[in-house]
């Protein structure tokens, strides 16, 4: 029950970009097609869950046995920057399209702030294995739904007559703000923190 | 101390075993590019204008090698280039039409009449907005936004008008979407007849008496050049004369022509003291 209970959390309620803020990059730069936002998506839902992952059995089992915890952030650094690097190899070999429509976020998921944040957040609330898994990957489905949400909504808006002055990165913003409201409705629906 | 032993080792065995994975990795999931993508790129200006309709050079680069556009797809670069990319690949190249920008308004500073101060943004785009000083609608503010966008440092602003430098511009195209009035226009472009290169000075289509009032070189559309030439390099366009490029390089008498223009709005892009061939 608790770990549907922070999968809910994690992609609607306490959704990573629209509640915490963090990812924004991505989120306003690959969010223009459905296509890649999908292929963004499926890379930092797949970073995120195994990032989870690494930096539970890092952080127990190296960094708080031999007491220095003081080196969660160095070491977790390195873990999200190596996965990324595996997964832009991988995108390269097998998808050189999807490669290219991410261009530069896709090394960029590396400084993604919401990959650090959720490996942060799991220290924090001192989830256990399982639920830090549940958690990563919770939030990466998240991440890929706001993404998808907000590039639907932009295709539509190729259409759409905006003012010149709204054109591009204003209007994404006020959208993302809206969209943040919107999310506000789920609070307190569940409560993790 | 003891703390500093650890950390380090800690530290330095992930590094480690991070390393390891990704050297493994790399070489499994190693992508094999094309050699010859890279040569071509290296031949090819390395500008990325967008000229030719890709997004990078790096792009048509690989279109080219992939056999997709051809050598001298790229309107930037001259025919050298084309060669050099058709060494390369060992195919015969085509021979490259140059095109250059030419820029359709005479309406100097020193001539320009004026039906208004204007204290505004001295940037055509917004002067643009309200519809500048100048007293006709279709004529060059002389703000100079065409020279800001050239990437080739191609134009220059001469007495209130842009002046194209025709060994400089590469017919990118970049000053036809900078300028608001539409003054600037890509043609064909013949690199052996430069003092022959002529403009129609002027954009205003409208009535003969209308842009005789507000300019002292406006085309009135007479259409005595249509006339005196006679084997179409001049065209009207309702009462705007114009000029097709893929036959006036081929015209003899296209200086009668100019002469008898009563208004001399037909202008040669360079003077003949500057032609440096």
């Amino acid at each position: 029950m608790n770990i549907i209970l922070i999968f809910i959390a994690a992609t609607i309620v306490n959704n990573i970009v629209l509640t915490y803020f963090l990812g924004i990059c991505p989120f306003l730069g690959v969010s223009s097609k459905i296509e890649s936002a999908v292929g963004m998506g499926l890379a930092a839902t797949f970073v995120m869950t195994l990032a989870a992952t690494v930096t539970w059995l890092i952080y127990h089992y190296i960094l708080v046995r031999f007491n220095v915890p003081f080196l969660e952030y160095v070491s977790f650094i390195l873990v999200i920057a190596s996965l990324v690097q595996i997964v832009e190899m991988f995108i390269r070999k097998f998808s050189p399209d999807l490669y290219r429509a991410l261009g530069i976020y896709l090394p960029l998921i590396t400084t993604n702030c919401a990959i650090l944040g959720l490996t942060l957040f799991m220290v924090l609330r001192e989830y256990n294995f399982l639920e830090s898994i549940v958690f990563g990957f919770g939030s990466g489905v998240g991440f890929t739904l706001v993404l998808l949400i907000m590039a639907g909504i932009r295709e539509e808006l190729e259409f759409a007559d905006v003012p010149e002055a709204f054109k591009g990165a204003p209007l994404t913003l006020i959208i993302s703000g809206l969209l943040a409201l919107a999310f506000m409705g789920f609070s307190g629906i569940i409560s993790t923190s | 101390m003891n703390i500093i032993v650890i950390s380090t080792i800690a530290m330095g065995g992930l590094g480690l075993f991070f390393s390891v994975i990704l050297a493994i990795s790399n070489r499994k999931l190693y992508v094999k590019e094309d050699p010859r993508i890279e040569h071509v790129l290296e031949a090819l200006p390395g500008a990325n204008c967008g000229a030719c309709g890709n997004a990078s050079c790096h792009d048509l680069a690989q279109k080219i090698v992939k056999g997709e556009a051809e050598p001298n797809d790229c309107p930037v670069g001259d025919s050298e280039v084309a060669e050099n990319i058709a060494n390369i690949l060992g195919i015969e190249s085509k021979e490259v039409i140059t095109k250059i920008a030419i820029v359709h308004c005479g309406a100097s500073e020193e001539i320009r009449k004026k039906k208004a101060i204007y204290i505004g943004g001295q940037t055509c785009k917004v002067a643009d907005i309200v519809g500048g000083e100048i007293a006709c609608s279709y004529g060059c503010f002389g703000y100079g936004d065409c020279v800001d966008v050239c990437l080739f440092d191609a134009i220059e602003m001469e007495e209130g008008l842009p002046v194209v430098d025709l060994v400089k511009c590469t017919g990118c195209g970049q000053c036809v979407v900078a300028c608001p009035r539409n003054i600037i226009s890509i043609e064909l472009f013949d690199k052996t007849k430069l003092t022959a290169t002529i403009t129609i000075a002027c954009n205003n289509p409208d009535k003969g008496a209308v842009v005789r009032k507000i300019c002292e070189v406006g085309c009135i559309g007479c259409s005595l050049c249509e006339k005196n030439c006679g084997d179409g390099s001049f065209y009207m366009d309702e009462m705007l004369a114009k000029i097709d490029y893929s036959k006036i390089y081929n015209c003899e008498h296209w200086d009668v022509v100019m002469e008898k223009c009563p208004t001399n709005t037909i202008k040669r892009l360079v003077k003949e003291e500057k032609v440096l061939v």
